[in-house]
């Protein structure tokens, strides 16, 4: 009898677990099926109260914004700027993180949070001086100077990450590489970073994302010629005549290649977001 | 065998030398080559801006009027910024957004990570992989799908409360409203983090240690207490940090959704800098907050990484 409760009442938390759970996804996930479906609506249609929930999709709304030219051109910028911010944080922080692992810095841990510090400058605080330099340096509205301040975003997370996962690769590894007659740099080159091919490529996703989201920024040092997509969308908003349709279009074209990402490094993103310490535990 | 080595090295060519000096060079200091850029890179980007923030607070600098920028104009930016009554609504604004959302994500994070490490089904991926997702909406996407779905009039959200619920929707948007709303777009929006660093240490707490004091007849809710928050609290710490570094550097999400009003109701001070600088004109007064705000931000997680120094995080 006993025994029967005591399943009962696992059971039951079970299903309250699920309940918990499935509402909580339901929430998570909602907002996305509501924008896509927004995206595939007549403009009629898009804003119906009550909702349409069944309705014929069109793709008329990706169609015109396909043919505006701009959003293409700020769509690429958006790859070429943010993609060269993370070629280049990788560049410099890996190397940075690696010799962080391996040597013996002085005040290793000054060091480290001086690092993390460039990530606590409020961007908003930290523009106003780039924009004075960037305005002499005739940077505004260059591909140049948007990159160089993307990077800023990332260099703290690309050294705090790998030097965790530099620090969890055995040093015998390049060690026994010496012993064959390589040099340092060899043994880092052939051996460590091969090895860590699986904590750069998710250093290089989430860099990737904190660069895509990013606004202040863009919204300050860019102009017509380096126009990213957020900036795209942004002049859009607060304007009276809003296609919302093809507004929606646009939101899924610039959260679609992040939520793909996100799938693709979901097992690496614990260690990544936590800065490297979760890889620790 | 020292001559031998001698007069092969003179018989090789000069140019060959060179490189081998050269590459010796490279080899014995490997670690400042390596150090060296990052280096540079963050004295750029983290000395530059503080001290510039610095000088631009005592001196004029008005886009409108650039001849006089440049001139020291004493503390009268400082004056000007911080007797408006604008910058201390968004100084509350930031503390109550911050710490609002900081414990709205911490706490609902905590108890999805505990709730889904306890599945055991396959359900488990598909939470773990859903619950991320919240993260990949961008600031300006967002904003534009929050103010699609919280419109009062076509937004599906006051539809779905009013239909399904007994109540009146609230009016998101309004002032009224703005700076929860915007609280809870931002939970929405980041509790994934919360959620995904937890799960990983949850899943990660040795299982001896639980069944050990599974056995010893101890409640749940002592075992989290007592076991589980104290073995993951270097994650907890960790977490709870960057999270709060990441809420104080919160803009464009706010901006985009509500501007930071209606009127001043939701303005955060990352907004106020950015109207006082970029729409205003007036960098000087925009840096006379910014220099305050950056040593505030500075100093609130330097205190906190000094205060809670453990091991684990370190090593």
């Amino acid at each position: 009898m006993s025994a029967l409760t005591t399943d009962r009442k696992r059971q039951l938390k079970e299903v309250g677990r699920h309940a918990v759970l499935l509402s909580w996804l339901l929430f998570a996930l909602f907002p996305f099926y509501w924008i896509t479906t927004m995206s595939l609506k007549e403009t009629a249609d898009a804003l119906a109260i009550p909702p349409e929930w069944i309705f014929v999709p069109t793709f008329e709304n990706y169609l015109q914004l396909m043919r505006d030219p701009e959003f293409a051109y700020a769509l690429a910028n958006s790859f070429l700027v943010v993609g060269g911010s993370v070629l280049i944080v990788l560049l410099i922080g890996i190397p940075g993180a690696y010799a962080i692992s391996r040597y013996d810095i002085p005040a290793e841990r000054d060091v480290m949070i001086w690092i993390l510090s460039s990530r606590m400058l409020p961007p908003v605080a930290v523009i106003v001086p780039f924009f004075i330099l960037y305005n002499r340096l005739g940077l505004l509205d260059t591909r140049v100077g948007l990159t160089f301040m993307l990077t800023t975003i990332n260099i703290a997370i690309v050294v705090w990450v790998m030097k965790a996962f530099f620090d969890g690769i055995p040093e015998a590894l390049e060690e026994a590489a010496m012993v064959d007659g390589a040099t340092r740099f060899q043994a880092f080159r052939r051996v460590v970073l091969p090895t860590a091919i699986p904590g750069i490529i998710a250093v290089a996703i989430i860099s990737f994302i904190f660069g895509w989201i990013e606004l202040v920024f863009s919204l300050v040092l860019t102009g017509t010629e380096t126009r990213t997509a957020p900036i795209y969308m942004y002049q859009f908003i607060g304007s009276r005549q809003i296609d919302w349709g093809m507004l929606a279009a646009a939101s899924t074209v610039l959260v679609m290649p992040i939520v793909l990402f996100l799938i693709l490094v979901n097992k690496y993103l614990a260690a990544g977001l936590s800065f490297g310490v979760a890889l620790k535990e | 065998m020292v001559t031998e080595t001698e007069t092969q090295t003179q018989t090789r060519p000069g140019n060959v030398r060179f490189m081998e000096r050269l590459n010796e060079v490279w080899e014995d200091y490997l670690a400042l080559w390596f150090m060296l850029p990052m280096a540079l890179f963050l004295v750029v980007v983290t000395f530059f801006p503080g001290i510039y923030n610095v000088y631009l607070s005592f001196t004029h600098w008005d886009l409108t009027e650039p001849t006089l920028n440049g001139t020291f104009v004493g503390l009268d930016n400082f004056a000007s910024a911080w007797s408006r009554g604008s910058t201390w609504v968004s100084v509350r604004n930031t503390l109550v957004f911050v710490t609002g959302s900081l414990l709205l994500q911490t706490t609902i994070g905590f108890v999805l990570a505990a709730l889904v490490a306890g599945v055991t089904s396959r359900m488990r991926t598909i939470y773990r992989i859903g619950f991320i997702l919240p993260m990949a909406a961008a600031p300006v996407a967002l904003a534009t799908m929050g103010q699609i779905m919280l419109n009062q009039q076509i937004g599906i959200i006051p539809y779905l409360i009013e239909t399904l619920l007994p109540v009146s929707s609230p009016a998101f948007l309004s002032g009224e409203y703005s700076l929860v709303t915007v609280m809870l777009v931002d939970t929405w929006n980041w509790t994934p983090f919360m959620f995904i660093v937890f799960y990983a240490g949850l899943t990660s707490v040795p299982t001896e240690l639980k069944e050990a004091a599974k056995v010893d007849g101890a409640p749940l809710w002592r075992i989290y207490a007592h076991v589980i928050i104290p073995y993951m609290k270097p994650l907890i710490f960790v977490a709870v940090l960057i999270r709060m570094i990441d809420l104080f550097r919160e803009f464009g999400l706010v901006y985009s959704l509500t501007g930071g009003g209606p009127g001043t109701s939701s303005r955060l001070l990352s907004i106020q800098i950015f109207e006082m600088g970029f729409i205003g004109s007036n960098l000087g007064t925009a840096a006379a907050v910014a220099i305050v705000y950056l040593v505030f931000v500075i100093a609130l997680c330097t205190l906190a990484i000094i205060k809670v120094d453990f091991e684990g995080v370190w090593n």
